[in-house]
């Protein structure tokens, strides 16, 4: 399965708003997407699982897709972490 | 805080036995709060939404399980289109804050983890469609509240109102069903809900109500800041309100001393309607002290100033006869959201209060919020928060936020009289890194050609003792001082005042912080620096004489207290004061301020 290791590094985490970002984000692909943190692994869709995994500024997050899109689905997911989430327009 | 008014409480206590025109069998149900928002309102109850303790809980037979997994999923659709259509019609003036918040409850709606697994209780256990997502909605809200993250914790009470607004599109109910006829109807009324949420409040915008009653909340809920706003009574954290009172029943709600009444008694409705008609008389009689100014007898003029907390509240501060905001709170831009407020945000929350206020001045205090709260989303375990980094301390370690902040508040500067104000100094290496950002960030607004006021006043919170003990270098340093006495006196006594096991040995006129104001008021006459108090002590009308005794002439305090000080203000003799408490002072004696009068 296509996965890419990506840091946080948008101040606030993946907390509230960057996770709302993310659930969207992977909501538009029909790929099965997960995001890993340490040994927790959440469906990338679900707002409450990313939060729950209370990925911090620093913390190293994986990212799975497996489907049609996977591909365009990481470098989507990849595109919004190097933008700090828009956080810091 | 008016002590003219009878205690209520008192009353119900002589009552113990039923008068002959109430039935034996009624019981008199009084449920005690905490009031957020003052005055009496009578009225019957409106009851908001059934709680999720309350749905039935049941098995369906297994040929069910297709039609109730399908009731489940039309009503998680219903419930998504319903948001969807408040969050698009939100009104102009909608704080941006419901947005945020609508936009989450709509994500959390569509979370497989709350859809797939209640879907499976359904299918496996045969759970019927309410049952199955009260379990799941509880076990999510458990994994939240076990988080350490302070604001992740909080996200709980998120999916709890989002179930709930998804028990009643199943129950066929919506959380505000009745408001059609709440809108229509001639009776006072009073909301009685277990909680109120963002969406909840934007729905209620335009009802008129006499008060409001919640089983949650505290004074900064949502549903106190829109009492507030209405001027109407408003009693929280009852616990249990919304399972005793019913739709229709009659209900007296005491803002005062955090009382609701069910159903009294006729006797007791009497006692009320003399305590309210007391209470509009003595409100009615301090607003003919509006247009006269505000100085004692012996002509000594006393600026009268009010503590505001959000933009909407300065009209409310304007109609109470405030001279200016004597202290804007800057932390509510910070609280309930996990980003931090751009500059922009800021600078329009400011330039708002500024423009409302016309020509008089406003005072904007810097973040006073700590390591605590989490600002920054990392979580970290303070082990005495008041003792610890917060305020100015806090600021510092983190320029970046300090410095979008500053922007903010000196671009709001170019609208009218703006005042900065720092909480939490302790040091002079304080005092010189806080004003080297200040001229910094003044620096560079100028080189990016931003209007501002370029003689802005600094002031600083006297609220740590070593400040106020050492006072000479920051009358010094600053244009202005403001004491804020709530800490002011934990940090001076010891004593934490939430800690109910020591919060009777919290005594504002303890001897030594009488000590502190007092020298803090000479250094500021002395330096030709203007010094106020701007923490409970200034609202306190019982107080007022003691303040102007200890040479106070700038009070600043909640606008609803504003005109009973002023009362207090125009019956004092200030000269006459001064000379009584200074002797005490010097003798530190205990200052009886009830014995002030002269």
């Amino acid at each position: 399965m296509p996965q890419i290791d990506l840091l946080v590094s948008n101040k606030l985490g993946l907390h509230a708003r960057a996770a709302g970002k993310l659930t969207k984000t992977a909501g538009q692909f029909t790929s099965d997407i997960f995001i890993t943190k340490e040994a927790r692994r959440v469906n990338a869709k679900s707002i409450m699982g990313v939060m729950m995994l209370a990925a911090g500024k620093g913390t190293t997050v994986t990212i799975e897709a497996e489907g049609d899109d996977a591909q365009e689905a990481l470098q989507e997911i990849k595109a919004l972490f190097d933008d700090k989430f828009g956080e810091e327009a | 805080m008016t002590s003219s008014v009878k205690k209520p409480n008192a009353v119900i206590a002589a009552k113990s036995t039923p008068e002959k025109d109430t039935p034996a069998s009624t019981p008199l149900i009084c449920l005690y709060g905490r009031g957020v928002a003052n005055g009496y309102a009578m009225g019957r109850a409106v009851v908001m939404g059934a709680t999720a303790l309350e749905v039935a809980h049941y098995r369906i037979a297994p040929t069910a399980v297709a039609a109730e997994k399908d009731r489940f999923s039309q009503a998680l659709k219903a419930t998504s289109d319903e948001l969807r259509t408040l969050a698009q019609n939100l009104p102009d003036d909608a704080p941006r804050e419901l947005a945020a918040l609508l936009n989450v409850h709509q994500l959390l709606l569509a979370d497989p983890l709350l859809s797939e697994e209640t879907l499976l209780l359904i299918e496996q256990r045969h759970y019927n469609a309410e049952w199955a997502l009260t379990t799941q909605g509880q076990q999510l809200g458990e994994q939240f509240s076990a988080m350490q993250d302070e604001y992740l914790r909080e996200r709980g009470s998120d999916v709890r109102q989002v179930v709930e607004r998804i028990l009643h599109t199943l129950a066929g109910t919506r959380a505000l069903g009745n408001l059609d006829a709440i809108l229509q109807s001639d009776d006072p009324l009073i909301v009685v809900a277990h909680d109120i949420s963002p969406a909840d409040m934007i729905r209620l915008r335009g009802a008129r109500f006499a008060g409001f009653v919640t089983d949650l909340g505290g004074p900064t809920s949502h549903t106190a800041i829109v009492a507030r706003s209405m001027g109407v009574p408003a009693v929280v954290g009852l616990g249990q309100v919304r399972s005793v009172a019913r739709d229709g029943d009659f209900l007296i709600v005491d803002g005062q001393q955090g009382t609701v009444l069910i159903n009294p008694p006729p006797s007791q409705i009497t006692v009320y309607e003399s305590l309210a008609t007391q209470y509009a008389d003595s409100r009615y009689r301090l607003l003919s002290l509006l247009d006269v100014p505000s100085e004692t007898l012996d002509g000594v003029r006393i600026g009268l100033h009010a503590n505001i907390e959000l933009p909407e509240e300065a009209p409310l501060a304007l109609s109470q006869g405030a001279h200016g905001i004597g202290l804007l709170r800057s932390e509510f831009l910070f609280m309930s959201r996990a980003d931090l407020p751009s500059e922009q945000e800021q600078f329009e929350a400011y330039q708002s209060v500024v423009v409302q206020m016309g020509d008089r001045p406003v005072t904007i205090r810097t973040l006073d919020l700590g390591s605590d709260k989490n600002l920054d989303g990392e979580a970290t375990v303070t082990i005495n928060p008041a003792l610890g980094q917060r305020a100015i301390r806090y600021c510092l370690a983190r320029p970046e936020l300090f410095q979008t902040q500053l922007r903010a508040i000196l671009r709001a500067s170019a609208y009218g009289k703006v005042r900065l104000l720092i909480p939490m100094i302790t040091g002079l290496a304080e005092v010189r890194a806080t004003l080297e950002i200040i001229e910094a960030v003044k620096r560079e607004l100028q080189a990016k050609g931003q209007a501002f006021d370029p003689n802005l006043e600094v002031g600083a919170m006297v609220e740590v003792p070593a400040m106020a003990i050492a006072i000479e270098p920051f009358a010094r340093a600053f244009d202005f001082l403001s004491i804020g006495t709530n800490d002011l006196i934990q940090y001076t006594l010891g004593i934490d005042r939430a800690d109910s096991d020591v919060s009777s040995l919290y005594d504002p006129l303890h001897p030594a912080v009488l000590r502190l104001i007092a020298g803090t008021i000479n250094a500021g006459q002395r330096f030709g620096v203007p010094v106020a108090v701007c923490g409970e002590m200034a609202g306190d009308a019982r107080l007022t004489r003691l303040l102007l005794g200890l040479g106070l002439t700038d009070f600043s305090m909640h606008p609803r207290q504003l005109l009973d000080v002023k009362q207090e203000v125009r019956r004092a003799h200030s000269n006459a004061l001064r000379t009584k408490v200074a002797g005490a002072l010097n003798r530190a004696e205990a200052i009886d301020p009830d014995r002030l009068n002269d």
